[in-house]
């Protein structure tokens, strides 16, 4: 015996607690790394030190909303208009905003003053930041059960994903320094899809879609695809669409109908929904927004342009009234010189047409992964064809097409163009110097950390693969850097303040393309699936 | 990509598990399966990254941690929207205007009192570049006098541009190769070598320092690493010149020169003695201190011909005491008049002993016994000056004896720890010096093992935490709180995790022996306490007012016990080179086999007893003494080590 010999062994202790700790169980279900947790804790950690950056009108919007909850009863909140940001999102937002009021007056009781407009104290910013922030957990948690709800097989392309929604610069640029609450909605998304995966779930997927509208009506674009499939999947018997379960209907009715009484109820007993509904569907305006959404009508508005420079050669006739506008796509109405003006109602037949071709495919196949796609397709022609979308409203596509975009290479290669478009096209929210490294740097690290772990992870498709645009969207990749370097400096010392619209509409009309390309080659693959 | 060449196989190749000598450092391994369950937070995050592309994962690296940089940046700097002297962005901003609109011959004398400039040459030339190029921009930001004070949201943001360029030219691009270098030599995968990388990046006190408070000590400290880099490149006359640009950029990195002087003399004096290369070495370092020097030398000499009259009042003191009076009208009167005031600007002698609080040995000394006394005894300059040289001694006596590069990071930790606590002049952000020679360590092929981490760790919340009264007064209380919470809770430190100091895994009985990296008790408690009472000070400084008499006494009892904390780190620093160097591996050794004889002795008498009492149990005991003893023999070495080192060990 060397130096090792100790007291321990001297007295033929046996070591206690060796025994007495139980071994930690071999666990099946393996690990990824790293954890949604550890990426939300690194997560929150920058976006705590975001709470100084830039916020928009939107900061003000809600700061005031938080006032009009707080200081006045009900039946006035949708009629308040000391601010220019009136309430116009649905009662369980305006509930929402109240609960978060009655800590706010806590912290600061100037927060909550309605005549207190564009107050923004330390406390506030904070305050409001972090509710940003807690409020995330919501979508946390969510992704956790989507993980958790994927067979065992998908696990780690679910992992991926779930990650690649967790850490979307989508989130960060508009809610964490743009200001909004996405995180939180979306997470009550997702859970409702991860629900939908199993037939038990349909009907709390069902409930929980129904809160989901009434926190924000953005989500009725998605509203068609889950009518269809709840109605097939669920209200149907799904070999025989003429045996309906009757039970079922009644349950899932009277449920959603609960939803939505418990919140505009109280305001139909107050008489007051058309004063509710006008705040909600504000339609007097225009065509695009302010920026153009990268949709469809956005490469109408650029053609419009290009045809302004070439009609005196072609001798086409130019509405003078139109051609005035230089800043036309910056001001709010829209009017074509060359091209013939669009109707709303073209709009929503155009958006119509679309759903009803995505919703067919979902009637005839009711699977929780043609759901999704369906869910995605509403998603795309909403936007694509929608009569004043903004561009915030690409979330609406990118987030239901991720839970599906590592099935197969296929669809991976036409979710890479709409990461790329989408995640680019909203980068004129943020237009402040001081925001610009965070925006470009993290959007870009987050496109080449997540498209390049999901072209490892993605799996080869089952059936003959259409190489459509992979050479094309190499491509495209590829100009978004030149892109983002004109529009952030070389535009400035060019043309210094003049020209402003130019920067805005390459980077609409550049973002359309991708979105409308990944649109196209999304069609294939799900139709064809 | 095209559908005939290329048949649709997945590409995901066959699961590898290259195992590195360090995997078990950063990640358990269950036996009999593919499970790995990773020791620190950190390591979860870069083990998916295991035998994919380097560069994917650096560009990512970088990306992100420049974005924790960048996001600090949004917060306050030091003297934000304080009349009329502002602080250290004012006097980086005023140094960027002195040096666009006046010429070289004044840099050192233009207007003293406000924020005159103070750092050698190259932060001047640095400071010409950013302002030059700032003017281009707007130049309203860097007018003459007009400027003074100036603060905009758009210069704040170019200001903060310049040091994230800066510390990515220099510092970040040094460190990637001193990694790659370094990690090379210690047998380090890639994999814990790019932990390693990302848990120096991230280092809160450098990050609030230059990217909060606003200072451009990454530059310097980045010209150190590629210093130390190029000797582990095999090139030491490329790190002279690095040293020497890194001494031209602040003097402060001669808080390494002991470190470094000793190395480069050392290998040119064994195993053999080689003149050429000492030869070699002196020519290069005069010629890059010459060309260092040049650009402010010849504008002096350009101004005189161009017949600028020179406004060399007052004279440097030092001169004028010694009543030595130059012609600054000839040529060699102007420079000398010049480099002198350059020097009197450089090292300010005139002032007291430390400013402010500072986490050193004389502000900890002069809260127990009032430093006027000695002063009656010894002028204080000089005996900080013994001291400081006695503390460095250790270190550069080793290098000497043994110049081996991978004892650098030690003797540059112990040489650094020795000047902040002793010498002359200490400011609260020096301690970045010091701490960052020990972060390195962490790419040391040991460096992830749980004493290192604990002891880096340690060092750097303990660094972090004496500059806390320095960062609150410029508002960078969250950034500090969430940097500090987020790099503790990445490398598995306290309070969030006790990974480093128990494994579950082990035994817990009295008289186990230690574990290949396992911490002594008496370490183990030093550094919990350590935690629990900056935490428990963080309360009182948030919560308890001071007693009247003694506003500062937080403040006091912070920088008292940070000089107690970097004292046992300077221990640990020098312990360790002294065991590294395996100078004294022979009186281990010798002392090794004195306590085995006796242990034997007793040994033989323990197994007569028990043989005697229980002769049914003995071949058992024997069993089980045999394979405790396999275990225990590498760290048998540690035992003896105890008795020197006080709770440390190899």
């Amino acid at each position: 015996m060397t130096s090792s010999f100790s007291l321990g062994q001297v007295l033929d202790l046996k070591p206690i607690a060796r025994e007495i700790r139980p071994k930690a169980p071999q666990s099946t279900q393996e690990q990824y790394h790293p954890t949604l947790w550890q990426c939300t804790v690194v997560a929150a950690t920058l976006k705590i030190l975001l709470l100084p950056a830039y916020k928009s009108t939107d900061f003000e919007v809600h700061r005031n909303w938080l006032a009009i909850t707080h200081s006045l009863p009900p039946w006035e909140w949708y009629y308040e208009r000391t601010s220019e940001w009136t309430l116009d999102y649905p009662p369980y937002f305006a509930a929402f905003e109240w609960l978060l009021s009655q800590l706010a007056a806590l912290i600061d009781s100037d927060m909550v003053d309605t005549n207190n407009l564009n107050y923004s104290s330390w406390p506030t910013i904070a305050f409001q930041r972090a509710s940003v922030i807690v409020s995330e957990l919501l979508l946390f948690a969510a992704l956790y059960f989507f993980v958790a709800s994927t067979p065992f097989g998908a696990r780690k392309q679910s992992h991926a994903v779930a990650l690649s929604i967790l850490l979307s610069p989508g989130f960060l640029i508009i809610d964490h320094i743009h200001f909004q609450y996405n995180s939180m909605m979306y997470g009550i998304l997702i859970f409702s899809i991860a629900l939908a995966r199993t037939d038990s779930g349909l009907l709390s997927s069902g409930i929980l879609f129904a809160v989901l509208l009434c926190f924000k009506h953005i989500y009725l674009y998605l509203a068609p695809a889950y009518f269809v499939y709840l109605l097939r999947a669920y209200c149907l018997s799904r070999n025989n669409v003429f045996r309906p379960h009757i039970l079922n209907c009644i349950k899932l009715g009277v449920s959603v109908l609960a939803v939505f009484g418990a919140a505009f109820g109280p305001f139909a007993y107050w008489g007051q929904l058309d004063q509710l509904m006008s705040r909600l569907f504000p339609f007097s305006r225009g065509l695009c927004h302010a920026y153009w959404a990268p949709n469809m009508w956005a490469i109408y508005s650029f053609v419009d342009r290009l045809l302004i420079l070439v009609a005196p050669y072609l001798k086409l006739s130019i509405d003078p009234g139109a051609l005035h506008s230089v800043t036309r796509g910056l001001v709010g109405d829209t009017s074509f010189a060359v091209l013939p003006n669009i109707s709303p109602k073209l709009c929503f037949s155009l958006t119509l047409a679309f759903h009803i071709q995505a919703l067919t495919t979902l009637w005839l196949k009711p699977t929780w992964e043609t759901f999704v796609g369906a869910l995605t397709l509403c998603g795309y022609a909403s936007f694509l064809f929608g009569w004043h979308v903004h561009e915030k409203a690409v979330l609406l596509i990118i987030i239901p097409f991720s839970l599906i975009a590592l099935k197969d290479r296929s669809y991976l290669a036409s979710f890479r163009p709409l990461a790329v478009a989408g995640y680019i096209s909203l980068f004129p929210l943020l237009f402040t110097a001081q925001e610009y490294p965070i925006k470009t740097a993290y959007t870009i690290g987050w496109l080449i950390l997540f498209l390049y772990v999901f072209d490892r992870l993605a799996p080869a498709p089952s059936r003959q693969r259409v190489f459509l645009l992979d050479r094309f969207a190499l491509l495209y990749n590829a100009i978004s850097v030149p892109l983002i370097i004109y529009c952030s400096l070389v535009h400035q010392v060019l043309f210094r303040d003049k020209y402003e619209f130019l920067p805005l509409m390459f980077t609409s009309t550049y973002c359309a393309v991708g979105v409308i390309t990944s649109w196209i080659g999304f069609m294939v693959c799900y139709l064809s699936s | 990509m095209s559908a005939a060449s290329t048949p649709h196989k997945p590409r995901k190749k066959k699961r590898q598990l290259v195992r590195s000598n360090t995997l078990t450092d950063i990640a358990k391994v269950q036996p009999g399966s593919d499970r790995i369950d990773p020791e620190f937070n950190l390591v979860s995050f870069l083990l998916p990254a295991r035998g994919k592309s380097q560069w994917i994962s650096v560009p990512l690296i970088l990306i992100f941690t420049g974005l924790f940089r960048w996001c600090v940046g949004i917060w306050g700097y030091s003297g934000q929207g304080i009349p009329p002297m502002h602080g250290d962005f004012e006097a980086q901003r005023h140094w960027m205007e002195i040096t666009q609109h006046t010429p070289p011959s004044m840099w050192y004398f233009y207007d003293l009192p406000y924020w005159g400039l103070d750092y050698p040459p190259l932060t001047a030339y640095h400071s010409w570049i950013c302002g030059k190029i700032g003017t281009l921009i707007n130049p309203e930001w860097f007018a003459l006098y007009s400027s003074r004070g100036y603060e905009s949201q758009s210069l704040k943001v170019y200001m903060r541009a310049t040091v994230i360029v800066s510390e990515y030219l220099v510092y970040v691009a040094a460190l990637i190769i001193f990694i790659r270098h370094y990690s090379r030599s210690q047998g380090l995968g890639t994999t814990a070598s790019n932990i390693a990388l990302v848990a120096i990046l991230m280092q809160p006190a450098t990050m609030l320092i230059d990217h909060g408070h606003f200072q451009y000590n990454t530059v310097m400290l980045g010209f150190v690493i590629a210093s130390l880099s190029s000797i582990y490149a095999g090139r030491p006359l490329w790190s002279c010149i690095y040293f020497v640009a890194a001494l031209g950029f602040k003097q402060m990195a001669l808080y390494y020169a002991p470190a470094v002087f000793a190395y480069l003399l050392g290998s040119c004096l064994s195993p053999r003695l080689r003149i050429g290369r000492l030869l070699a070495i002196a020519i290069i370092t005069i010629v890059a201190f010459a060309a260092l020097l040049a650009p402010l030398l010849a504008g002096t000499l350009y101004d005189l011909y161009r017949g600028f009259d020179l406004p060399y009042r007052p004279p440097p003191p030092f001169l004028a005491q010694r009543r030595i009076t130059l012609d600054g009208k000839t040529p060699v009167g102007a420079i000398l008049l010049q480099l002198s005031q350059m020097v009197h600007r450089i090292f300010p002698f005139a002032r007291g002993v430390f400013e402010d609080k500072v986490a050193n040995f004389w502000c900890a000394l002069n809260t127990v016994f009032k430093l006027q006394k000695i002063e009656t005894l010894i002028a204080l300059p000089r005996l900080s000056a013994y001291m400081t040289f006695m503390s460095i001694l250790p270190g550069m006596v080793i290098l000497l004896g043994c110049p081996k590069p991978q004892l650098l990071p030690y003797a540059f930790a112990s040489s650094a720890f020795g000047f902040f606590l002793f010498s002359f002049q200490v400011h609260e952000k020096s301690i970045l010096l010091p701490v960052l020679p020990m972060t390195l360590l962490l790419g040391s092929s040991k460096g992830l093992s749980k004493e290192y981490r604990a002891w880096i760790g340690f060092a750097n919340a303990l660094a972090v935490w004496t500059m806390f009264p320095l960062l609150r007064r410029d508002g960078l209380a969250i950034p500090y709180t969430v940097l500090t919470a987020l790099w503790t809770w990445l490398l598995g430190l306290p309070i969030f995790s006790v990974s480093c100091y128990y494994d579950p895994d082990l035994p817990n009985v009295p008289g186990r022996p230690l574990a290949p990296d396992e911490l002594r008790t008496p370490t183990k408690i030093f550094h919990w306490w350590s935690y629990i009472l900056m935490l428990f000070w963080h309360l009182l400084s948030a919560f308890a007012k001071p007693p009247d008499n003694k506003p500062d006494l937080w403040i006091v009892v912070n920088a008292c016990f940070g000089c107690l904390g970097f004292g046992i780190c300077y221990l640990w620093c020098t312990w360790k080179l002294i065991l590294e160097s395996g100078l004294l591996d022979d009186y281990f050794e010798y002392i090794e086999r004195r306590v085995d004889a006796a242990l034997n002795e007793a040994d033989k008498r323990v197994t007569k007893y028990l043989g005697e009492e229980e002769t049914i149990t003995e071949e058992k005991e024997d069993g089980s003494a045999d394979s405790a003893s396999v275990v225990a023999t590498p760290s048998s070495g540690e035992k003896h080590s105890k008795k020197k080192g006080k709770g440390r060990k190899r």
